[in-house]
């Protein structure tokens, strides 16, 4: 593993994030419930962690105040429901983030996320009847990068799910989730400097030397 | 055609996370013998080689200047280097001038590799390493040399290349890589053609006089293959 910028740059909170940055994180936030429908009579909430890997798919795209850049990734999804009965929830979501670039330091993101989640608050409220469910995640929120490759997040994100007409009921659960966390960055397998134009030495070996030298 | 395929079908195999395939290059020619005799060698300035990328100027690069100048030093054509903004040959001494320029063509292929990535993870990463992804990369080289007396001549090289890679082999050193290999190819074409007019260079214009001769080996690289598959575990480097 390589560190993105050299010590000497270890104060400057500019981040250099190019394709192939690689992420890692943790979020967490208080999950609370979001009842849209007659049908909605569960007041879910609880603490939710979401340790987090994502890859830089880009550069940045577009210029003014919307250029950015595509990172993917996955999170596992930790939730606590402790109500209306202690319970416990875990998923695997693959996510799609764009990071606006047009600020160094504070860089507001989108995401989206979705995948598999299992809870037992399943089959004890309601709106759903099996503990298998699929999550889907939205979610909006800032980076603000304290140095050139950590940065503190607060976001908020809006979550729904459901077992997919799996089992009846299934009407979902949705639910509001404001959160914090910190991310750093990294490259993976950097054999050093990465700000030279290129790769080639300063003498080309297609140029053989004087032979009479 | 075979090597592109090879390369394609190791990155499906799992066991190659990035290929580069260059595209434009330069004729291969065969290494010729240049005898050069050193009093008819004169000093050689590279002025500041001014960068842009898609038009859009970019500012210089010392590496590649350096580079540059490297890469004409090797040539052992001209008695002295120098370069534009450290020492400077002295004004009453015949020498030559060189003017660089160099344009950079990028295409990322942004939206198709979000719409990829997309998939990817979709897929829950299971088509990670059957999806790859696109990088392309083009440089031209516009080289005014000027001559003591005010005798120009012009040259023009360029080349193109793409990086394919999956992507956990996505990484900063497989675009360094490609920049790099079209870079070098791109120099390569221009050092050919200079080369040929070496004698334009020379103090009388002739190659072939006594007393003090060095002999001097000027070649261009053969490219061995369109592809160049690379290996996943070990870290990126040039050929």
């Amino acid at each position: 593993m390589a560190i993105l910028a050299p010590p000497a740059h270890a104060a400057d909170p500019t981040p250099e994030i190019t394709v192939g940055t690689q992420e890692v994180g943790l979020t967490a936030g208080y999950l609370l419930p979001e009842r849209l429908t007659k049908h909605h009579v569960t007041k879910q909430q609880g603490p939710a962690i979401m340790p987090s890997w994502m890859i830089t798919l880009t550069d940045p795209i577009g210029d003014g105040w919307y250029r950015g850049q595509v990172l993917i990734g996955a999170e596992v999804v930790y939730i606590q429901s402790q109500e209306p009965v202690l319970t416990h929830g875990i998923g695997f979501t693959p996510k799609i983030e764009y990071t606006f670039t047009a600020d160094n330091q504070i860089r507001p993101y989108v995401e989206f996320a979705g995948g598999p989640f299992w809870t037992d608050l399943g089959d004890k409220i309601p709106e759903e009847s099996f503990e298998m469910n699929f999550i889907l995640t939205a979610g909006v929120g800032i980076s603000y990068f304290v140095t050139s490759q950590a940065s503190m997040n607060v976001g908020y994100r809006f979550q729904y799910f459901s077992n997919a007409g799996t089992s009846y009921p299934n009407y979902g659960i949705n639910s509001s989730l404001p959160s914090g966390g910190f991310s750093f960055c990294f490259l993976v397998g950097a054999p050093g400097d990465t700000t030279t134009l290129t790769t080639v030495d300063t003498c080309p070996h297609w140029l053989h030397r004087p032979l009479g030298r | 055609m075979t090597r592109a395929l090879t390369g394609f079908i190791a990155l499906l195999a799992g066991d190659c996370s990035h290929w580069i395939e260059l595209t434009d290059q330069p004729t291969p020619l065969l290494p010729s013998q240049t005898t050069v005799a050193s009093d008819l060698r004169v000093p050689l300035l590279l002025e500041t080689v001014p960068i842009t990328q898609n038009g859009a100027p970019l500012g210089v690069s010392p590496t590649l200047e350096r580079q540059v100048l490297g890469a004409f030093e090797a040539t052992q054509l001209f008695s002295q280097y120098f370069q534009s903004g450290h020492a400077q040959p002295a004004p009453s001494q015949a020498y030559v001038t060189l003017r660089l320029s160099m344009n950079n063509r990028v295409g990322p292929h942004s939206g198709e590799t979000a719409c990829r990535g997309f998939v990817i993870g979709a897929s829950m990463f299971l088509l990670a390493p059957v999806i790859s992804l696109d990088y392309d990369y083009g440089a031209e080289m516009a080289l005014e040399v000027e001559r003591w007396d005010g005798q120009v001549k012009q040259y023009t090289a360029s080349s193109s290349g793409s990086a394919h890679y999956s992507l956990f082999g996505a990484s900063p050193h497989v675009i360094k890589e490609l920049t790099g290999q079209v870079t070098d190819a791109c120099l390569a074409s221009l050092l050919e053609q200079f080369v040929r007019d070496h004698t334009f260079y020379l103090a009388d214009g002739s190659s072939q006089s006594e007393p003090t001769i060095h002999t001097v080996s000027v070649g261009v690289r053969r490219p061995t293959a369109d592809a160049h598959p690379v290996s996943t575990n070990a870290p990126v480097s040039s050929q």
